[in-house]
């Protein structure tokens, strides 16, 4: 079935309907992986958002339950080039058409994703529409621009309806972690470390949260520019200082804005595997996986003195990672990914020796791999 | 952190000649590393011997050496240049020993030379089995079981200990030489005993075999701050048992989940820090259990490899100039990624696009060799191409291997076509089902063969192990292949009727032209104007290390079939193409991709925009900073053609790329392509023969007697009137590909029912061959006006060896002054006819004082490097200028440069990975490389080739000499010389009657069937230093073949000429009196000429 996608600025691209048939809107992304197409689209960061992957060839691994980041696909749309007629790999149980449909996902193929991903590197991210239904493009863009809005509602849908505790039925610390959308590898990594963790939904009070008692609090990943994030930020800004706490991604920018902060919206966000990162005045940085169009505006952070940029983005040198002794916080603009399988990013550990200090940062060692080794320790 | 300032002068070692294992991709990062260190202000010195190389280009480095890669030599380099450090990691293999032993002999202690890039403990624990393996397992990381043998008895424990099938590898060889897999206990003893004599330290690993596992590599930088980043990953199509150098290979890896990817990548993180590699690059190959994913490491290389270069240009990140910046203490965020211009080098590439690597093979060149593939690596050559999908790269990639294939199959190339699949026989069958379970070079075609017959994908899987998921891409390109085939018309002159989206689809997966074309009964023209029509047109996209988040400021492009083409031409009017070499193989090397080079910086610096086209991923033509654009694509008509249709420049050069674009030439011309420098008619003069004829009767200058034939009739008809022996060819070919020397009538029979395709459009040549002449090669340059001679090289080997093969001496050594002054004055008059324009090589034989004219080419010649080195004058350069309008005079150049030191050419033969193929020269071309020898007499000027070339020619031991009868009487003096240099001379009856007999002390061996010890038995115990074994002509003994091989195999100096054992006296000669190696630079001679 032939499709079409539309971009805001009156661009259209062809392609083939291999999903749900409908007709979606959201903002279009690009993420330059070349694998973890089904990881990109479980992420509850994606939600509402038509998905474009610049790599042509998907599929090609098949799906596997345990990829999964979340309970499902929350993406609005799926763009890509190809989609492979076989799967091959020992893991897979299934096929990334079949997964498309059970989750019923409006993708379509054979689109010159390069194109559009140039496109949208020219003009900055924005709206479109995907149809399998009407391929008329000025009809779709005039339905683009009543769907357009500013704030979306994806939050609510995505976090726990309430405290959920995940059993590890172990003696570690007790974290908490205010659900925006928190990706399964991050529990995972959590699991590992021997923590008992608990979810918490998204609009849980600061009374209730300090009334836990956890050793560290940490705010999620989850959709940017949600309409639920201005109350999370209060909540926030209420406990912030009274408990440890890490920011993950949204959950970064949730403390920044908790602390007064504004963001800004980057022209094209980060969305991919390769982004490079390191301290101010240091030659030894770190390569991150990244999913987000927004960060915080360092003119508004400017004047708040207890706080560290402790991380920049090597490229842009937008803010990475913050930290703060008195604010007992840390936060990471990138997704603290594990290393490899089994593994963990030394961001949890590190959180999890200044939880157990009640709050006390670390200096910043020179050898991060004492992170590691604690880690392994541990696991 | 800043680059270090407490060293200043540092030492780079290239890689030496061509070989297999070891081609142009070390040329590519060495020059890459020149130029790195210069930007960074260090002085560069430089040492290898092999000529044809932009790295040893004079002004590459600020002290050039082309001198043999020996302890000896380097040393004494190190001993003038004194410097601080050493950068051992961008000559391939050969630098990294040589850095090793010169660690190992306390040579760099002694002179305070630090080893960067690569220091000393991490090339030991990379190289040293025993180390690699204790490091691995001391990081967790799997490594198949086995164990190191020093002896056959040791090795037949562990194998047998371990179980068959078995993996051996002898250490520290280069390109798996040596490699093997036994399947049982006789094979196991055989193979140790190989392996053990190649290995430098006498070492073996004896490993659990995992065939059929999937083979994955890892391209890992690493800086001295501990930044580590993935350039890529790819996946070897072939699985685990074929050397990844033999390998296709795609990029990024196809079938691997995120997951997976992940722990590679961690693996791969952990193994570059427990190796120890502080400031470059690393590749990883690792095997994985494609059952459960169990992964084992197999290899890793701390140095730039074949497998960086194709990493660098398959994502465009500069593999070989960041891993530089990091050896002199630069970290990765302080490097420019200099293809987006914008951001720095501390980042991994990210692709959009699929990349395709597939070897050329030269089979053909050594008949008797199975053609078959394993652990020793084979391939001469490799093509890389690039697609939106697999399809579509593998299709561009086969018709990249300039094997006359325009993709997979249906192409009217098929051996096995669809009529005979339709009612297979069951040989036939076992056949397909054969050639798909045994590796080797055609397997591709064998698949598509295999899905024709109905087999499933499943059941090829279970005979090769290829993943499902090629096999599958190969299935869809079959199955629109026989869509393709329902639009067959009878005739040709009926349209063509293939509906629009069928052909998009078509040439989105990759078919040709051409292909189209055969389905359905056209021409590859027509198909073209038909999609034309269609508006299906090539695209091209960028390739800019970033999936498209960052713009590109370096254009380097693929076509595809998409709906946007990046390309967007400049509106410079000034703008030339030049259409590259493709893949190396025997007959066309690097000396070409040489040359395009040079055309290039010409263009650039007359002020016009170069536009580079080729496909070959090892060179320094397809380096992003090379041309002004750079399209990797095949050098096909058609691909060639895409871009003209595009880029519209005012002409393109093909005659530096050597066979490939002047096969294509004439079509291209007929298309309306300017061809630039000499005329296409004057090419034609030059190559038809009657034409040609014409040309040197009118003046007056004589060629041996010939004539053509189309059969045998014909052909016995010229023989006989121009008497035997004659040379056999076929025309329009390179390397001597399928030439003889013929001596009587039944072999011109044999030869004529074997040969070859001919047609009265390519008929065979049939010259006179003359006998005991001495060849001349001749390098000359052309405005149309003015003629001047680069260089007269005289042959070492005599007349019969084709010149590709023969050693080379310039300037000329036995040649009398008014024989020099004819070929001048002939090459002047022929310049001058055929109105050259730019390079012009010809082939002379002298005989009896008689100057007979051989050949002719106005292009550039494989010999084109090697004069400009000697010289100090780029020819290919100034060839270049002379093709946009300049002269020679306005250039500078009016008068031959004579030298007055000597320049060596010897040339470098692959039999060692050839077992059993016959050891001995001929006119058909079988050498990979060369290298340069230079000094002030020919003595030890031949002396330093024979060195670099690897013959060690001996200063004391034994002699073996056994001649042909034609040679007794000469090989006298050669042998009374030797004998009185204090060398015990050995040969069997017959020639040793001839030397006893002119009181020649000798030692007489029995013949191999007489008994024992024999010959052979000495080479085995290393009783033989030296063997000159001139072979009896036509019916070469079975014996002399064995004695060959063996010094083949034991790597004893083997001499297969009388002219070549003469100039080796000589050489040994002067090594007796001089034994210290004198060296000096490139630059230091050059000055001596003035």
């Amino acid at each position: 079935m032939k499709s079409m996608i539309v971009l805001e600025d009156g661009s259209s691209f062809e392609g083939i309907s291999i999903g749900e048939p409908g007709e979606r809107f959201g903002e279009v992304v690009l993420n330059t992986a070349v694998v973890r197409y089904q990881e990109i689209m479980t992420d509850p960061s994606n939600a509402g958002k038509i998905l474009v992957l610049t790599y042509p060839l998907i599929g090609n691994y098949g799906i596997a339950k345990k990829f999964n980041e979340s309970r499902r696909c929350w993406i609005a749309g799926l763009v890509i080039k190809e989609e492979s007629r076989i799967y091959s790999n020992w893991q897979a149980e299934g096929s990334l058409c079949d997964f498309i449909k059970e989750e019923k996902v409006t993708a379509i193929s054979e689109v010159d994703t390069r194109t559009l991903a140039i496109t949208i590197r020219d003009k900055g991210e924005m709206f479109g529409a995907i149809s399998t239904t009407d391929l008329k493009k000025e009809s779709l863009l005039k339905k683009l621009s009543q769907q357009k809005t500013n704030g979306k509602d994806f939050i609510k849908a995505i976090s726990v309806k309430h405290p959920t505790p995940l059993k590890t039925g172990s003696s570690g610390p007790t974290i908490a972690v205010l659900d925006l959308g928190m990706l399964n590898s991050f529990i995972h990594q959590l699991k590992i470390l021997n923590c008992n963790v608990t979810l918490l939904p998204y609009d849980t009070s600061a009374s209730d949260i300090l009334s836990m008692r956890v050793d560290g609090l940490i705010i999620s990943n989850g959709p940017e520019n949600d309409i639920s994030l201005p109350k999370v930020a209060d909540t926030v800004k209420t406990v912030l200082g009274k408990i440890p706490m890490l920011g993950i991604a949204t959950g970064h920018q949730v403390i920044g804005m908790a602390m007064g902060c504004k963001l800004r919206k980057l022209k094209i966000g980060h969305h991919g595997v390769n982004y490079p990162v390191r301290p101010a005045a240091s030659f030894k940085g770190e390569i991150t996986a990244q999913n987000h169009s927004y960060v915080i505006d360092e003119n508004s952070l400017k004047n708040n003195k207890s706080v560290a940029i402790t991380l920049r983005n090597v490229n842009d040198d937008t803010i990475e990672a913050m930290e703060s002794k008195t604010l007992k916080f840390m936060s990471v603009q990138y997704n603290p990914a594990s290393p490899g399988f089994e593994e963990i990013n030394e961001v949890f550990p590190r959180f999890l020796s200044m939880a157990k200090k009640g709050g006390g940062i670390l200096k910043i060692k020179k050898n991060s791999k004492s992170y590691r080794e604690v880690a392994y320790a541990k696991a | 952190m800043p680059k270090r300032k407490d060293i200043h002068r540092i030492l780079m070692i290239g890689s030496g000649p061509i070989i297999i294992g070891q081609a142009c991709e070390f040329d590519y990062s060495g020059s890459q590393a020149c130029k790195a260190l210069k930007e960074e202000g260090y002085f560069t010195i430089l040492v290898n011997s092999n000529p044809a190389t932009i790295m040893t280009d004079p002004n590459m480095a600020d002290a050039t050496y082309i001198e043999p890669l020996t302890v000896e030599a380097v040393t004494e380099i190190i001993k003038k240049e004194r410097p601080d450090a050493i950068l051992p990691t961008l000559g391939g293999q050969t630098g990294l020993n040589l850095a090793y032993f010169l660690m190992k002999e306390g040579i760099l202690k002694k002179y305070g030379v630090e080893s960067i890039g690569a220091n000393v403990q991490a090339i030991s624990r990379a190289e040293d089995r025993e180390l690699f393996k204790k490091a691995m397992l001391e990081i967790g990381i799997d490594v198949p079981k086995s164990g190191i043998a020093r002896s056959v008895e040791e090795g037949m424990k562990i194998g047998l200990s371990i179980g068959f099938p078995l993996i051996l590898r002898p250490a520290y060889t280069l390109g798996g030489s040596g490699g093997s897999i036994a399947y049982n206990k006789e094979e196991l003893e055989a193979f140790l005993a190989k392996g053990l004599e190649i290995s430098p330290v006498h070492q073996i690993l004896v490993e659990q075999s995992v065939l059929g596992w999937k083979e994955i590599e890892f391209e890992v930088m690493r800086d001295c701050v501990d930044n580590v980043i993935m350039i890529t990953s790819m996946e070897n199509v072939d699985p685990m048992g074929i050397h990844t150098g033999d390998s296709i290979v795609v990029a990024p890896s196809q079938t691997l989940t995120a997951e997976e990817y992940a722990r590679f990548v961690n693996l791969s993180k952990k193994i570059i820090r427990k190796i120890g590699v502080t400031g470059g690059g690393a590749n990883i190959q690792f095997a994985q259990n494609p059952a459960n994913g169990h992964i084992v490491i197999i290899e890793v290389n701390p140095r730039l490899s074949r497998s960086s270069a194709l990493a660098s240009k398959a994502t465009g990140f500069p593999i070989a100039r960041v891993a530089t910046k990091l050896a002199v203490g630069l970290t990765l965020p302080e490097v420019l990624n200099q293809v987006t211009g914008r951001t720095t080098a501390f980042f991994e590439p990210t692709v959009d696009y699929c990349v395709f690597k597939i070897c050329r093979f030269a089979f053909e060149k050594f008949p008797g060799t199975p053609r078959v593939l394993n652990t020793s690596m084979k391939a001469v050559g490799e093509a890389m191409s690039i697609g939106r999908n697999f399809m579509e790269a593998l299709q561009k990639g086969i018709r990249s291997t300039e094997t006359r294939r325009f993709g997979l199959g249906s192409d009217g190339r098929d051996k096995i076509t669809d009529s005979m699949l339709k009612n297979p026989s069951a040989d036939l069958i076992n056949e397909i089902k054969e050639k798909i379970r045994v590796p080797n070079d055609e397997r591709l075609f064998y698949i598509r063969y295999a899905i024709k017959l109905g087999m499933t994908n499943e059941e090829i899987y279970e005979l090769c192990k290829i993943d499902r998921w090629f096999i599958d891409n190969i299935r869809n390109i079959v199955e629109t292949e026989e869509e393709l085939k329902k639009y067959r018309n009878e005739n040709q002159k009926d349209g063509i009727r293939i509906p629009q989206n069928l052909l998009l689809k078509a040439k989105r997966y990759g078919f040709s032209d051409a292909q189209i074309a055969f389905l359905v009964t056209s021409t590859e023209n027509d198909v073209r104007e038909e999609r034309k029509n269609k508006n299906i047109k090539a695209a091209y996209k960028l390739v800019d290390t970033c999936g498209g988040e960052f713009k590109a400021e370096r254009p380097y492009y693929y076509s595809t079939y998409e709906t946007k083409c990046e390309s967007e031409p400049s509106s410079n009017k000034k703008k030339v193409m030049i259409l590259g070499g493709g893949p190396n193989r025997i007959g066309q090397g690097i000396e070409f991709d040489y040359c395009c080079c040079h055309a290039s910086y010409a263009l650039r610096e007359e002020g016009y925009e170069s536009i580079m086209v080729n496909c070959n991923p090892e060179t320094v033509s397809t380096d992003y900073d090379t041309s002004d654009k750079l399209y990797f694509e095949p050098l096909t008509v058609e691909d060639v053609m895409n871009i003209v249709d595009i880029e519209k420049p005012i002409g393109a050069i093909v005659q530096f790329g050597g066979q490939t674009p002047l096969n294509i030439s004439g079509t291209l011309h007929k298309l309306g392509l300017n061809i630039l420098g000499t005329s296409p008619e004057s090419i034609d003069i030059a190559e038809d023969r009657k034409l040609f004829q014409q040309m040197l009767k009118k003046l007056k200058l004589v060629q041996p007697d010939n004539g053509t034939a189309t059969s045998f009739e014909e052909a016995k008809e010229v023989a006989k009137k121009i008497g035997y022996p004659v040379v056999v060819r076929p025309s329009f070919v390179l390397g001597g590909r399928a030439m003889e020397i013929v001596y009587d009538e039944k072999s011109l029979a044999d030869y004529m029912e074997k040969a070859v395709e001919a047609s009265p459009e390519r008929p065979i040549l049939i010259d006179k061959f003359l006998e005991d002449a001495i060849e001349v090669d001749v390098d000359a340059i052309a405005d149309g006006q003015t003629c001047v001679i680069g260089g007269i090289l005289e042959h070492i080997e005599e007349a019969g060896i084709h010149s590709g093969d023969s050693a080379m001496v310039l300037p000329p050594h036995t040649l009398g002054k008014d024989i020099i002054e004819t070929i001048k004055k002939n090459t002047y008059a022929m310049a001058m006819e055929l109105k050259v324009k730019g390079l012009m090589n010809v082939q002379y034989a002298v005989k009896n004082n008689v100057v007979y004219v051989l050949e002719v080419n106005p292009r550039a010649s494989r010999t084109v490097p090697f004069v400009s080195k000697t010289i100090g004058v780029p020819l290919a350069k100034l060839a270049t200028k002379i093709m946009l309008g300049k002269t020679l005079k306005e250039l500078g150049f009016t008068k031959e440069k004579v030298p007055s030191y000597v320049t060596v050419k010897e040339s470098v033969f692959p039999f060692i990975r050839f077992p059993g193929v016959d050891a001995i020269l001929g006119p058909e071309m079988k050498s990979t490389g060369e290298v340069m020898g230079i000094d002030s007499t020919f003595g030890m000027a031949y002396a330093k080739s024979q060195i670099a070339a690897g013959q060690k020619l001996p200063t004391k031991g034994n002699v073996f000499i056994s001649v042909k009868n034609q040679d007794k009487r000469n090989i006298v003096f050669v042998a009374k010389k030797l004998a009185d240099l204090g060398f015990k001379i050995m040969a069997t009856s017959g020639t040793a009657d001839a030397l006893k007999s002119n009181d020649i002390d000798v030692q007489v061996l029995p013949k191999l069937h007489e008994g024992r010890p024999n010959i052979l038995d000495l080479i085995k115990d290393n009783k033989v230093n030296l063997i000159i074994n001139t072979p009896a002509g036509k019916t070469t003994k079975e014996d002399e073949i064995k004695i060959r091989s063996h010094a083949i195999l034991y790597n004893v100096p083997l001499i297969t000429t009388l002219s070549g054992a003469q100039a080796s006296v000589n050489g040994i000669e002067n090594l007796i009196k001089k034994p210290k190696t004198s060296v000096k630079s490139l630059q230091e001679y050059h000055k001596l000429k003035k």
